[in-house]
């Protein structure tokens, strides 16, 4: 089954890149070929050029929700987007829109796609660090991307 | 495993806000708009080793790191003293022009195509690719994806790396193409000048012959008489790679044209006490507040900017397209800001034309591509055409080339005023008196916004992984009217 591990974000904007740190932190734990660990601080349709082809997907960003506590993490199916999929965005697409438009052009989607998301705290000031909180639990997320990876 | 609601925070910093405040009598007091924006980069920077930069500041931006990879490289050819050789030049040059083909696809396709194919009135829910897709017929959709991929492999094959380049160097690059990727580069070439002619095409068909379409985009609402900035080469011809800044003003007439080491000449930014935006103003013509004219120093870098600015394009049919383009809406300079749509396209069809010659360059194979530098740095300025607007990089290093001061004039900085300006504009003659307000009118403010495509925060992409828009009314006591959110649930 050929994987793909994608982390989102960008690195040099404090807790944006956990993303980017959980999957170089899983890359350094596997040999497998089937499965690719990748990165990318681009959204929208350059999501659905990298999972293209895929059969299974695992992505790993930041995420801000309303009461949520830094450090929080989320683990989600591409079904939970479903709520802002059919809304027009200023600047690109979101992930839902970009799955549907896979779908309606017959293109090679993975079966399976998992979203680990860790609430942020700081996601505009320059830092390749993460805040405390944040750091915190990427070791737990990183097992929790493992486990994910052995089902 | 808990289920969750997806509930993005409508911080202040966190989406775009076009807040519009009513008088009495239901006509429009004050508009004010509200972009992101990300803090401490120039701080960041500073004690980095300079050489550093082109991987660096391509972090900034989430959107366009090919845009700024380039004007680090070029800022560190002139921090280094050392010009770059002409196989490295023209290979930087390839793959900017392969940039630009998936970036204007992108944009013209995502986000200006919704309003006009599927209809400024129509519901969100349909106002979107998939409702784009759905009346063009998949067969496009499927180009617009392959010609990204396609393009995506040329970056990758150049610039070492898939989105964001490596090869970037003072003096050059690191790596050459053989000849088997410059045979495949010209066939993705070839593919990509016909995906920009059926673009052309599409435009034609949907927006241009349509006529409530074509009266919109020549309509005074959407019209704003500013500076137009641009680069361009020696010919005075489009150029997104090199060239000299050439400004023109709202009459055609040439206001200035300078080399990136003049910038700070002709640049001043203005700050507002409403907000944290600077507003960047032709230093000669002064600010003047937010007004056009050409007594006012407020100026815009779009693409419409940069045909307006140039003499006309290097390629043959991205110039034919340019002299249609300026025979139907009565000649240049174009003042209308819906046609920077239009102006984006035959960019598109510029950049395929210069991707498919530089292809087909004698020397691009060549293993010539770097000078090494052996000069003192001190302070280098390097210019490229960004997508959406000039981008400037100043670096001040010691003499080691460590970083003591960084300033960056990024794409959508050029734009701030201008954006407001036609916001402003489009607000005030769309809500009336008496005129209801309707989603459907306040899309069409929203449409003055995007064909600037303004890149808020875009190195932020927290999730859901779009950027939110919002518009909010209020009447004359301070009571919430009516307010359209994109992208918040």
């Amino acid at each position: 089954m050929k994987t793909l591990v994608l982390g989102l974000g960008n690195p040099i904007l404090s807790d944006d890149g956990v993303g980017i740190r959980v999957a170089q932190e899983v890359g350094e734990k596997l040999k497998d070929p089937q499965i690719t660990v990748a990165e990318t601080s681009e959204a929208g349709l350059s999501l659905l050029d990298s999972i293209v082809g895929n059969d299974k997907v695992i992505i790993i960003d930041a995420i801000q929700t309303e009461k949520g506590q830094a450090g929080q993490i989320y683990r989600m199916g591409a079904e939970d987007f479903s709520l802002t999929k059919h809304l027009s965005s200023p600047h690109q697409i979101n992930l839902a829109t970009a799955l549907e438009l896979g779908k309606m052009l017959n293109l090679a989607m993975p079966q399976e796609i998992t979203v680990f998301a860790v609430e942020a705290k700081d996601i505009t000031n320059f830092s390749e660090k993460c805040t405390p909180e944040v750091e915190q639990v990427i070791p737990e997320v990183v097992k929790m991307v493992l486990k994910e990876l052995n089902e | 495993m808990k289920r969750i609601i997806i509930d993005p925070i409508t911080r202040l910093e966190g989406h775009g806000k076009i807040t519009i405040f009513l008088n009495e009598d239901g006509s429009v007091a004050n508009t004010y708009l509200q972009i992101p924006e990300l803090r401490g980069f120039e701080k960041f920077s500073e004690g980095r080793p300079a050489e550093d930069m082109p991987q660096i500041t391509q972090r900034i931006c989430g959107v366009c790191p090919e845009a700024h990879h380039m004007a680090s490289t070029k800022a560190l050819d002139d921090l280094f003293h050392v010009e770059s050789t002409s196989t490295a030049k023209k290979l930087r040059e390839l793959l900017y022009s392969s940039f630009y083909v998936t970036d204007h696809t992108t944009h013209f396709y995502i986000l200006a195509a919704p309003d006009f194919v599927v209809g400024p009135d129509a519901p969100p829910a349909e106002r979107n690719i998939l409702g784009v897709i759905a009346k063009v017929g998949l067969e496009l959709g499927g180009a617009v994806i392959n010609t990204r991929k396609q393009n995506h492999w040329i970056i990758q094959t150049v610039g070492g790396r898939p989105i964001h380049p490596c090869f970037g160097l003072p003096g050059g690059v690191s790596k050459a193409i053989n000849e088997e990727e410059r045979a495949k580069i010209e066939e993705i070439a070839k593919s990509s000048v016909e995906f920009g002619k059926l673009s052309l095409k599409v435009f034609d068909d949907v927006v241009l012959k349509n006529k409530a379409y074509l009266d919109m985009v020549l309509s005074d609402t959407f019209t704003q008489k500013s500076y137009n900035m641009g680069l361009v080469d020696k010919d005075n011809k489009v150029n997104f790679y090199d060239g000299k800044v050439r400004v023109v003003g709202p009459d055609g007439k040439e206001l200035c044209k300078y080399a990136p080491r003049e910038y700070l000449e002709h640049i001043a930014e203005r700050v507002e006490p409403w907000t944290y935006l600077k507003f960047p103003y032709l230093k000669k013509v002064g600010w003047k507040g937010f007004v056009d004219g050409k007594d006012s120093g407020v100026y815009r870098a779009t693409p419409l900017s940069r045909l307006n600015a140039a003499d006309g394009m290097a390629t043959p049919q991205a110039q034919e397209a340019y002299d249609k383009m300026y025979s139907t809406l009565g000649g240049k300079p174009a003042n209308f800001t819906l046609a920077t749509h239009w102006a984006r396209l035959i960019e598109l069809l510029y950049a395929a034309e210069r991707l498919l010659e530089l292809s087909r360059d004698p020397e691009i194979t060549s293993t010539d591509i770097r000078n090494i530098p052996t000069a003192k740095p001190d302070e280098g300025v390097g210019i490229v055409e960004a997508p959406r607007g000039t981008l400037t990089h100043h670096y001040i290093t010691d003499e080691k080339g460590v970083i003591k001061k960084c300033n960056l004039i990024v794409g959508t900085t050029n734009n701030h005023a201008p954006l407001f300006m036609s916001i402003k504009k489009a607000a005030e003659d769309f809500i009336k008196p008496g005129v209801k307000i309707t989603e459907g009118l306040l899309n069409r403010i929203e449409m003055a916004w995007r064909p600037y495509d303004p890149c808020m925060s875009c190195a932020t992409h927290a999730l859901p992984g779009q950027l939110p828009l919002e518009v909010t009314i209020y009447d004359a006591q301070g009571k919430e009217l009516k307010k359209l959110s994109q992208g918040i649930s």
